[in-house]
């Protein structure tokens, strides 16, 4: 309670990124979406609101730009100025990008939004007292509040939907930030059995839940820190690090031929999603 | 909340329980007084050529314990721990298995089964959807029949007993029973049914089915539903198949797509090219989307083979004769794409194989829709891709369960049937005709000349409050009951449906909803109380049904309750099926394709009623997670629009989100608009599913129904309905929306951003990714 | 013409100031009625928003931020004045600030109580708003220091509490002739708690004088640093248009130029409603007038300075910002900002317009519109422009509830300003005797040398 244990703790307050002397141990949860598999069907973003109670915010509210979709998918258009979009469009799954240095973290008053030691961007709805000043600051612009008392709200969960919500999930009120968590109840769940186990979560234990509807398994979830799990090897194979705000492949001449980037890479936020480029064929 | 749901578990379980010894005394009872073939029949397995045992069926999942049959839940709940159950999707009719992770009593969410070779443990957003479907607030809770306007609650015992004495008097032929798709053992209750009163009208209707196609393929390959196996091609060639949408089975196909774009085999990575000319999900993901005049998909693919032939590719004599005069100049000029892009494809289509052609509803949604799809399936044959690339899939060995599939010409015929009066009693079961009937049929009038209408339904949708009685539905996660999908991944297989949680609206006061299966079991009971007296409910019918045949389904080594409960816990049962060979006939035989129609002066466009992922034929619109679920290539929710392409709407004025009319010849609808780049200029497209007058809270009075306005115009050869074949007009009315959607003022522009950025595949190596 | 009549009665000082009190013009309690209407439209706006939730504000995702930030960095713009004017000019013995000082003070107190108002306006949780205080606890939860805001709420907090101490330390003696000179009843009362025993004597003379610089010194650099505490909630942000070193001074000449706008406009509606026109002279008005005008170019010069920063500078998507504020669906409201901070001021440059009521009291507003409308543009665009275009807006247009509780916000002030002025003494009696006596003294002493000619012919 004293002011001197917090000037003495002050140095652990906020986790920052991994620098070397304080990795991520044993887990650091990071994710990789191929852009190339995706096909913009939409699954992850519903699966999504089945697993973490997001409201539906009907016509009114999604008008008004206040829908919760955590997960959304873009579309993009080739900006080409040709008549036709002759080569698709490019979808990108868009959620909280769980920064390491997350803009929105040092920014909230009451430090409602934290870094977990395994890397996840958490956000506590009980110390929220709703100044949205995370999501003034988050780059990315996933960040959702609760513009009204969605559980009290007509027609969000009437009688008999209402028992659909998952209760490892809380159900937000009125006047808090939410965003995606990583399903981090699935992974406590997983954490929690393995530990029974003594044991750590092997690669696969655990899946968030638009990773494991996505019908292309264009999405990857698992332990950075871990040697095993597909997405350390896929941020290896793509030269990815996490603690770099530009990627020496990137450096090469003529770009590199590898697809894995991060978005917005160059504001530091040191997003723990990688993203593999869409290929388009050449031949045709 | 929690602890009373777990009471009020117990006791119905209980009573299943104790429901199983009576069945399993009964099934010993060896006095039924009819003989074996017919017990066989009234069970399911009428017709079986042959009883082979399970291909790829294991033991129950070891050291899987939550994964446990219903019946013996009791132990499993646990307060805060979730069981899961398998069972199957209801969504679409893919056939996709589920695993619903049940807590407390109540389902929460839904998986897909791993051990499924249709969905491998995906799901697709109506597939997640499925618990609002069961959880709705707007869903029937009891029987009602209609006094004048409105509807009494009445009890199941005086609806049966009205079913019977309606049902006394008429003849098989003044019945008409109309349904959705179905297949296994529901299908063989509804036939025996029907049968009891040598009745033949069972009319299958689905609203936007692939029948079509099913005739094509039927004719090039001898089989309706071939195998298409996408990740074995190295090119597939779409035309208008929205494979990764709302296309047969789009869970399936997206994993193959993920295999085919990755190259599992070679790392060769395949190319997708879709010729369409409105965009689907699918064409958005092509390599190269190539927008082809409405209509003449059929002439592309000659122009193609033609193209072929210039090119080296060795064509038999009656392909080349079929072909010739398909140059590439006039198909140029009859479907709008260059000579240049059609070498371009041609020089693709030599160079990878095999290569895959699919034709999509898109193709085939036109007068000469079935010749369209057997051009196109005569390009798949000159490739050398059957066998290859479409290759003969397994059937279940049992007809009797094999699915009914449903058409467009079925209501047609039901139409007319009902025009001229001819049915006394008419039941309907997972159609709702009168919202997805074209306005030119005029179904709604036709209905009411039905003597007295059954209608069986989840919601108070537009055909049941035409209905005079309406008889209430478990949803899919309460009921029981068998599957057997069309299409068929690797393996012939069986789908279980079992209950993931206690009814909602339970069987108080005789009233309640209850299972189709239970419904037409009780129906049969009136029938032929003799045969179905065993059976004290559907449940009892399907254990009795399963366990009777349970050598050939793969459990002869093990005792009743273990075989049941095993098939329940895997919710699969994996057979051995039938494969009849594909027979590749080049279908060139009859096929002449009409040139494009000449633009009408007074309807100068095309309508394409879209079909979206989400939504399909509107059955589930009153599902909020789809309503709110932006549609992937316009982003718009909560509402129908008209896609127009930015050059034909910079023609007749008209920006992002006005108002305009669009008029057939048989009505008009107003909808905002939306300039959607990828859609031919002389064509406009509305998506189906939104502009309920009913059916709930989540879809009524949420946008426009483009089946309204439909011309009833037919596939010559099918007879099915031409969905695209409508020709209409558009104008302004003057009012204007905001056009609610995710997309931002920029649409779909990056601004500069590396956001979603794509490399050139000759400067990726995929091989050698992980 | 001087500033204030030299032979003014110090008795008719005490009756004028005191009169103030008793019996304003009508206007008065015209001024006073809508001020509640207002208040009462704004109250019910939040009553509504408190209880269905800040949707109905027409917020979105991501534009979460409104007319409340901007109305809330207008008001903390706006305290700045009265610290200016009594604590700056104090020090600097510019003895023209006595007779209007005292209203500038209670404008500073009252434009920090409507800003804090603000903050609770915008929370999502208000209830929770103690969450902000860095109070213990067992659990040891603590703010979180490293965030503006709480920066922010620190430097209000404080700023409130010196401004308030600075107001009434600086009002003691007025409140002694108060109670010296009011009938009996709860006025009387009132201003014989607040006057703490003041009776004048030298001792107490003394310590006033130490206790009131005191103070004057420890609140300049807190309204420096309040304004670019409030600067850092955008600068310290990673967001394009806000993200700008010169911020911080930037808000502070800001604040400072609508402060004094602020004060144009209340010192011609005082003059007129209590019949100040002895004491708050045209002259002195000038002289405010000049001083605004040359806030004014302060202001001008930093904005054009940002401007320049964000032009020249490497960010593109902070440039992005800028074209789209200049071109965009925000253009008439920036354009009106910049022609009413920069252009407008200039009318005050011409001499007969210094003096001018009429066209000073409309300058007044303009340059606050312009004012208000820069936090607005500050706020707005950024989020309707800012890195990720797939969520770019441009149809954010604020509710009537937000219209309604910024304007309340005005109504609130004025309640709060015109109640006080019915109160206390909204001129300092004590100060403006000294002004009077230093005045005359220092004539006296110039006639005596008979100098008066020659530095009234500015020699030198």
């Amino acid at each position: 309670m004293s002011v001197t244990s917090l000037l003495e703790n002050y140095s652990e307050f906020r986790h920052f990124h991994p620098v070397d002397d304080v990795p991520h141990n044993p887990y650091k949860w990071a994710m990789s979406i191929d852009l190339d598999a995706c096909s913009g069907c939409n699954a992850c973003s519903v699966a999504c609101y089945a697993e973490n109670n997001l409201p539906v915010v009907g016509r009114e509210g999604f008008a008004h730009g206040q829908a919760m979709h955590w997960m959304r998918i873009e579309r993009y258009w080739d900006e080409d100025g040709r008549e036709f979009p002759d080569q698709g469009a490019q979808f990108l799954p868009m959620m909280c990008q769980q920064c390491e240095a997350a803009p929105c973290e040092t920014v909230c008053p009451v430090g409602a939004t934290n870094h977990t030691p395994d890397g996840i961007n958490s956000q506590i709805y009980n110390r929220c007292i709703g100044s949205r000043y995370c999501s003034a600051n988050c780059p990315y612009k996933v960040r959702y509040f609760n513009w009204y008392d969605y559980p009290t709200t007509d027609n969000v969960w009437p009688a008999e939907m209402n028992q659909q919500l998952n209760p490892d999930v809380t159900v937000r009120g009125k006047g808090v930030m939410e965003k995606c968590t990583f399903c981090i109840q699935r992974v406590t769940v997983a954490k929690n059995n393995a530990k029974n186990e003594g044991r750590l979560i092997h690669d696969g234990d655990v899946q968030t839940a638009c990773q494991q509807a996505c019908p292309t398994s264009a999405i990857s979830f698992g332990n950075l820190v871990d040697p095993e799990s597909k997405v350390y090897k896929q941020w290896k194979a793509q030269q990815v690090e996490l603690d770099k705000d530009a990627q020496i492949k990137d450096k090469e001449e003529g770009g590199s031929e590898l697809r894995g980037y991060r978005i917005f890479e160059e504001l530091r936020p040191y997003p723990s999603v990688m993203y593999l480029e869409r290929v388009r064929e050449s031949a045709v | 909340m929690n602890s009373g749901s777990i009471k009020q578990l117990k006791k119905p379980l209980a009573i299943r329980l104790g429901e199983q010894t009576v069945l399993a005394k009964s099934l010993v009872m060896a006095e039924h007084p009819f003989d074996r073939r017919d017990f066989l029949k009234v069970l399911g397995w009428g017709g079986a050529a042959v009883a082979l045992s399970g291909c790829g069926n294991g033991s129950v999942e070891d050291g899987k314990e939550t994964v446990v049959s219903y019946v013996e839940t009791n132990d499993y709940m646990i307060p805060s721990i979730s069981v899961y159950f398998n069972s199957t999707c209801t969504q679409c009719d893919a056939g996709c298995s589920i695993t619903g992770r049940i807590r407390e009593g109540r389902v929460l969410k839904l998986e897909g089964n791993p051990d499924s070779t249709i969905n491998r443990g995906k799901t697709c957003g109506l597939g997640q959807a499925g618990v609002q479907h069961h959880y709705n607030p707007d869903r029937v809770r009891e029987p009602l029949l209609r006094t004048g306007d409105s509807g009494e609650a009445i009890t199941w015992e005086k609806a049966y007993a009205l079913i019977a004495e309606k049902m006394k008097d008429v003849s098989g032929e003044e019945i008409a029973f109309l349904s959705g798709g179905v297949s296994g053992h529901l299908k063989v209750l509804l036939g025996n049914y029907l049968d009891s009163f040598r009745s033949k009208n069972h009319f299958v209707y689905e609203a936007i089915a692939p029948a079509v196609m099913r005739a094509a393929n039927k004719k090039s390959y001898g089989v309706e539903m071939p195998r298409f196996n996408i990740s074995k091609a190295k090119v597939v060639l779409s035309f208008g198949a929205d494979f990764l949408g709302a296309w047969v089975s789009p869970v399936h196909f997206s994993q193959q797509y993920a295999q085919f774009r990755k190259g599992d085999e070679d790392g060769q990575r395949g190319v997708l090219v879709q010729i369409e000319s409105k965009m689907t999900l699918t064409g958005a993901n092509a390599d190269r989307w190539l927008v082809v005049r409405p209509g003449t998909e059929g002439i592309l693919a000659l122009g193609i083979i033609n193209a072929l032939g210039a090119a080296g590719l060795r064509l038999s004599g009656d392909v080349a004769g079929a072909v010739k005069g398909y140059d590439k100049a006039r198909v140029s000029k009859d479907t709008g794409v260059s000579a240049e892009q059609i070498d371009k494809i041609v020089a693709l289509l030599k160079a990878r194989t095999p290569s895959l052609v699919l034709a999509g509803s898109a193709a085939e949604g036109y007068a000469h829709g079935s010749q369209n799809a057997a051009a196109i399936n005569l390009l798949n044959q000159v490739l050398g891709n059957v066998g290859k690339t479409v290759e003969a899939a397994e059937v279940v060995p049992f007809p009797q369960m094999a699915p009914t599939t449903g058409n467009t010409a079925a209501l047609k015929k039901l139409n007319d049937g009902l025009a001229a009066g001819k049915y006394k009693v008419l039941f309907s079961y997972a159609a709702n005709p009168v919202f997805t009937a074209p306005g030119a049929m005029k179904f709604k009038d036709n209905l009411a000349k039905a003597g007295f209408k059954v209608v069986f339904a989840h919601y108070l949708d537009e055909t049941a409050l035409q209905a005079d009685l309406v008889l209430p539905l478990d949803s899919a996660l309460e009921d029981w009951g068998t599957q057997v999908p069309e299409y068929l991944a690797t393996c012939a297989q069986i789908n279980i449906q079992q209950p993931l949680m206690e009814k909602l609206h339970a069987n108080t006061d005789g009233k309640g909803t209850r299972g189709m299966g239970d419904i037409l079991l009780t129906l049969l009971k009136q029938r032929r109380a003799e045969e179905y007296k065993g059976f004290a409910d559907y449940y009892a019918y399907l254990r009795g049904a399963l366990l009777k045949n349970k050598v050939a389904l793969g459990g002869h080594k093990v005792d009743d309750d273990t075989f049941w409960n095993e098939t329940l816990s895997k919710g699969i049962i994996k057979l051995e099926g039938h494969v009849s060979a594909l027979s590749s006939r080049s279908g060139t035989a009859g096929l002449s394709l009409p040139s494009p129609a000449a633009i009408d002066a007074q309807y100068p466009l095309q309508l394409i009623p879209s079909v979206n992922a989400s939504l399909r034929d509107g059955r589930h619109t009153n599902q909020p997670w789809l309503q709110e679920s932006p549609d992937p290539l316009t982003t718009i929710v909560w509402d129908s629009w008209v896609e127009i392409h930015p050059r034909k709407a910079a023609e007749l004025g008209i920006e992002e989100g006005d108002i305009v009319e669009v008029t057939g010849k048989n009505g008009s609808v107003k909808v905002q608009a939306y300039l959607f780049p990828g859609i031919h200029p002389d064509a406009i497209s509305i998506p189906l599913g939104r502009g309920h007058e009913a059916l709930g809270r989540y879809a009524k009075g949420y946008g426009v129904n483009p089946f309204q306005i439909l011309d009833a115009v037919f596939d010559k050869e099918t007879g099915e309905l031409a969905l695209h074949e409508t020709r209409v007009k558009v104008s302004k009315t003057g009012s204007r929306v905001i056009v609610v959607k995710d997309e931002g003022p920029v649409g779909g522009r990056q601004m500069g951003k590396k956001i979603a950025a794509r490399l050139p595949s000759d400067k990726v190596k995929l091989s050698e990714e992980i | 013409m001087n500033d204030i009549r030299e032979d003014i009665a110090w008795a008719k000082i005490n009756k004028d100031v005191l009169k103030s009190l008793e019996n304003p013009r009508k206007l008065f309690w015209v001024i006073l009625l809508i001020a509640i209407a207002a208040v009462g439209v704004a109250v019910g706006c939040e009553v509504y928003q408190y209880t269905v939730g800040l949707g109905v504000a027409n917020f979105s995702n991501p534009h979460v931020w409104g007319l409340y930030i901007a109305t809330f960095i207008f008001w903390i713009g706006m305290s700045h004045s009265g610290t200016l004017l009594s604590a700056i000019l104090h020090l600097m013995h510019a003895d023209w600030r006595k007779p209007i000082y005292r209203f500038a003070e209670a404008m500073t107190t009252f434009s920090l109580m409507t800003a804090g108002l603000f903050v609770a306006v915008h929370l999502g949780r208000v209830w929770q708003i103690y969450y902000a205080l860095p109070y213990p606890n067992g659990r040891q939860v603590w703010p979180n220091f490293q965030s503006p805001l709480l920066w922010d709420a620190m430097a209000i907090f404080t700023y409130l509490s010196s401004s308030i101490l600075f107001l009434y330390v600086g009002m003691i003696p007025d409140l002694a002739i108060c109670r010296d000179n009011m009938n009996p009843g709860w006025r009387r009362k009132l201003y014989t708690v607040l006057a703490l025993g003041w009776e004048g004597t030298d001792r107490q003379w003394r310590n006033f004088r130490v206790t009131y610089l005191t103070i004057a010194c420890f609140l300049i650099p807190l309204a420096v640093s309040v304004h670019s505490i409030v600067a850092s909630d955008f600068a310290m942000s990673q967001q394009p248009g806000w993200h700008i070193t010169s911020f911080p001074p930037y808000f502070v000449a800001g604040a400072l130029y609508s402060g004094c706008a602020a004060i144009i406009t209340l010192f011609i509606i005082l003059r007129y409603v209590f019949k100040f026109e002895e004491y708050m002279t045209l002259p002195i008005l000038k002289k405010i007038v000049r001083l605004t005008f040359a806030i004014a170019m302060v202001w001008t010069y930093l904005n054009l300075i940002e401007y320049a920063a964000v032009w020249y500078g490497h960010d593109q998507a902070s440039k992005d910002v800028l074209i789209q504020k200049m071109v965009g669906p925000y253009a008439p409201f920036w354009w009106t900002m910049n022609i009413c901070g920069s252009v407008v001021p200039f009318i005050m440059f011409f001499k007969r317009f210094q003096t001018h009521i009429p066209v000073l009291f409309a300058v007044s507003l303009l340059l606050n519109l312009g004012m208000w409308l820069e936090r607005w543009m500050i706020v707005a665009p950024t989020f309707s422009h800012g890195y990720y275009p797939w969520t770019w807006d441009h149809d954010q247009w604020p509710s009537l509830v937000q219209w309604g509780i910024v304007f309340g916000s005005f109504g609130w002030f004025t309640l709060l300003f015109m109640v006080f002025c019915k109160v206390f003494p909204s001129v300092s009696m004590y100060e403006v005797k000294e002004m009077v006596y230093h005045r005359s003294q220092a004539t006296k002493k110039l006639e005596a040398t008979g100098k008066l000619a020659a530095s009234g012919k500015g020699a030198h």
